[in-house]
């Protein structure tokens, strides 16, 4: 191999990613959040507020959604949901440990020992807003707007892809799995 | 002690006389001792240079894509974060609130906008002093090495520390540690793109390795990261592009240097002048005493240089060579692509493939112009230094000549010069780029030196360019009437009215191009004026490899961008 051709596979090798990437249309980095049953790699997003009695997740993505801007840090984690039905509009679900439920109306909970909220600002011609799930020591909150009319169905769609994993149940799987004591 | 060459015949309008070469010395009348064939096994007289760090780099780089992989397994996980929250523990208890603090802004190192600004500074002074060989790798080693990293974590999706309080902001998985990644990547880099090796690399280097061992301390004694995570990062962030760069730009083909005019000279150092003195000696039988580079503003194309030889009677002989690196390869593969893209196929553009080709070939033109009885430096050879990667190229020095703008030329001298082209016509060859350095004056005699563009069998218009081209550089020094007077007496009008129907400005070369400007009296379309009316000959070509590079250029403009982008872009992982 002469040194030129090393130096072309040497470019080649480095540009292999790029090109890569290029072709399968995600020239944007994203990264999905972690599956509901993936113990790993919840615990970031449990680490980033300890104490919250509830740690949200997906379960599995129905045809036409997908997740996207994972970013768990010190303090909170973000993500985003979409669908395809109405793809300029993303969910943009945070975790945090609190939310202002001031103005906010109860609904049904969505998990034990936690209550629901929902802060509607449109009806109509959109119906946006936020639903929050406000539990011991955390809070998660999705921010919706949705066309009226499909609303129902993607409301119903994004509330059963998004979980709620009890912390207590992913430190007792950290603990047996990896050997890792997860923390308050 | 010298000889004339013998004689050989030359077609002169249609008549053949004799022409005798110049007065040259042998090689064997040079020095007749010393050649030796290296037998198999024995290392060349300069072996390529690999770091023996570099071997260790690449170990380092072997370990973590390993245990990347191992990471995956939940043993392997389990033991390695074992270890890691051992040392963590053991970290912990050194913990003191004033060295919190320090360690606290140490840990900023690795923020983004130190990163940033370091990289930014980097590209900016890469971008003006016209490295973009280093620019590219720099820019591939950011792009690659921060997106890998943010990949690996997404694909190990490891939790921070656990057990121990984490006493500062983080952000994404722990495994590898980006932040240590991104400043790693930055500092190495400046270090390598932008420091000259020598007295100041070493110098520079521990502070750069102090400036990140500093952020590993801090965000070990932060508990943020694992150690794992850091042995991983250091391994992306410093190996990685110590390799990159050792590999894609090595020094002794590229060296970093700050100075004026062409970079593409090599430092003819101690080590590589001992090994030119060897490989002259055991290769071409030359003894050198001497060697000192030469005429390097003149020169962009190779590191010209002039020896010293001495004789086997005692007495010395200067002799000159030109160092041909894979640096000055990629030179001229450059030079032809530009040419290509911007003037089409005017001829044979095709680069060469090896810098062993390129001195091969120029060897083989030297040889030819003495076959053929140009007045051109005779060929004593050339010898390798490294396989593959340099060659020196050795040449009769014309001692004693002036170039042709610096002297008084008078009516022998033009008839000498245009009977240059004449004898290249009849050899079908052309030299290609005759300009006002090309051609030398000594003893009312024209020397043409710098026959490595010249071609075999070239298009009958680049044939005719030649005479516009010598005509153009005799009528610097003289006037266009008198020279077009004396070419009468060798050419035909129909050949000088072809030669200036086939010059345009992109074929002169652009030194003469810019004498002509400078010197204003018009001097092309004075020629065009006394030689007989013809129609302009087009030169340029569109063809598909015109094409085809032209868009390969275009591409590689746009990866160029897309990687500055890119890296804009990858900024929110670091």
């Amino acid at each position: 191999m002469t040194p030129a051709s090393r130096t072309r596979a040497f470019i080649a090798i480095v540009l292999m990613p790029f090109i890569a990437l290029s072709i399968s249309g995600c020239a944007e980095v994203e990264g999905a959040a972690p599956r509901c049953d993936e113990a790993r790699r919840l615990a970031v997003v449990a680490q980033s507020v300890p104490g919250a009695a509830y740690i949200p997740c997906l379960r599995d993505l129905r045809p036409g959604w997908s997740a996207s801007d994972f970013d768990p840090q010190s303090g909170g984690t973000h993500f985003s949901l979409v669908s395809d039905r109405d793809p300029d509009h993303e969910i943009a679900i945070e975790f945090r440990a609190a939310c202002d439920v001031a103005g906010a109306t109860a609904t049904t909970p969505r998990a034990d020992g936690a209550r629901t909220y929902l802060q509607l600002r449109s009806i109509s011609p959109r119906y946006a807003g936020t639903l929050m799930d406000v539990f011991s020591g955390g809070c998660v909150s999705y921010r919706f707007d949705f066309a009226r009319g499909p609303h129902i169905g993607l409301i119903d769609d994004f509330e059963n892809q998004v979980g709620l994993l009890a912390r207590r149940e992913l430190a007792l799987t950290l603990r047996t799995s990896y050997d890792v004591e997860l923390g308050p | 002690m010298v000889r004339r060459n013998r004689p050989c015949f030359v077609l002169r309008s249609g008549r053949l006389s004799e022409h005798r070469g110049p007065s040259v010395p042998t090689v064997s009348e040079a020095t007749p001792v010393g050649r030796r064939r290296r037998p198999s096994g024995e290392p060349p007289p300069l072996p390529r240079d690999i770091h023996a760090s570099t071997k260790w780099y690449v170990l380092a780089l072997v370990v973590t894509a390993a245990s990347t992989i191992a990471m995956v397994a939940r043993p392997f996980f389990v033991g390695a974060t074992d270890v890691d929250l051992a040392v963590l523990r053991a970290v912990e208890r050194i913990r003191v609130s004033g060295l919190t603090t320090v360690m606290q802004r140490v840990n900023e190192l690795g923020t983004s906008w130190v990163v940033q600004g370091l990289a930014w500074l980097t590209i900016a002074v890469l971008v003006v002093y016209r490295r973009f060989r280093y620019l590219a790798v720099y820019l591939l080693t950011l792009v690659a090495g921060t997106f890998g990293a943010f990949l690996l974590s997404r694909a190990i999706g490891r939790m921070r520390p656990t057990d121990v309080p984490i006493l500062a902001g983080w952000e994404g998985y722990a495994y590898p540690a980006r932040p240590v990644v991104a400043f790693s990547l930055v500092t190495v880099g400046a270090v390598y793109a932008l420091v000259p090796s020598g007295t100041w690399r070493p110098r520079i280097k521990p502070i750069a390795a102090a400036a990140v061992g500093a952020l590993v301390l801090a965000r070990l004694y932060l508990a943020v990261d694992h150690p794992t995570d850091i042995l991983a990062a250091l391994a992306i962030g410093w190996a990685a592009p110590v390799v990159a760069f050792r590999w894609a730009a090595p020094e002794e083909a590229f060296p970093v240097t700050y100075h004026r005019g062409p970079h593409a000279h090599l430092d003819i150092g101690n080590r590589r002048r001992d090994a030119i003195i060897t490989a002259l000696n055991h290769q071409l039988g030359l003894t050198v005493v001497r060697i000192e580079p030469f005429g390097l503003t003149g020169s962009a194309g190779s590191t010209p240089l002039r020896l010293t030889v001495t004789r086997p009677d005692g007495t010395s002989l200067d002799l000159f060579a030109k160092l041909y690196a894979l640096s000055h390869l990629r030179s001229d593969r450059w030079y032809k692509w530009g040419r290509t893209i911007a003037y089409g196929r005017l001829e044979d553009e095709k680069p060469f493939s090896t810098v062993r080709r390129l001195a091969e070939y120029e060897d083989h033109m030297l040889r030819l112009f003495r076959d053929v009885g140009m007045p051109s430096p005779a060929p004593f050879g050339f010898a390798e230094i490294t396989p593959e990667r340099e060659y020196v190229i050795v040449m009769e020095f014309f001692d004693g000549a002036m170039e042709i703008g610096a002297a008084d030329i008078d009516a022998p001298v033009i008839d000498d010069a245009l009977a240059t082209v004449r004898r290249l016509w009849d050899a079908g060859v052309a030299h290609r780029d005759i300009k006002p350095s090309n051609l030398l004056v000594r003893d009312d005699r024209a020397l043409l030196i710098d026959v490595a563009f010249a071609t075999v069998r070239p298009t009958p218009w680049r044939q005719a360019v030649d005479l516009a081209n010598m005509m153009l550089t005799l009528a610097l020094s003289s006037s266009p009437e008198m020279v077009y007077e004396r070419a009468l007496l060798q050419f035909d009008p129909d050949d000088i009215a072809e030669a200036f129907a086939a010059s345009h400005s992109i074929t002169i070369p652009t030194q003469l191009r810019a004498r002509l400007r400078d010197d204003g009296r018009g001097l092309l379309t004075a020629f065009r004026k006394l030689a007989p009316e013809r129609a302009r000959i087009p030169v340029q070509v569109w063809s598909i490899r015109r094409v085809a590079v032209t868009a390969g250029a275009l591409v590689l403009v746009a990866l160029g961008v897309g990687l500055a982008v890119a890296y804009v872009q990858l900024a929110g992982l670091l």
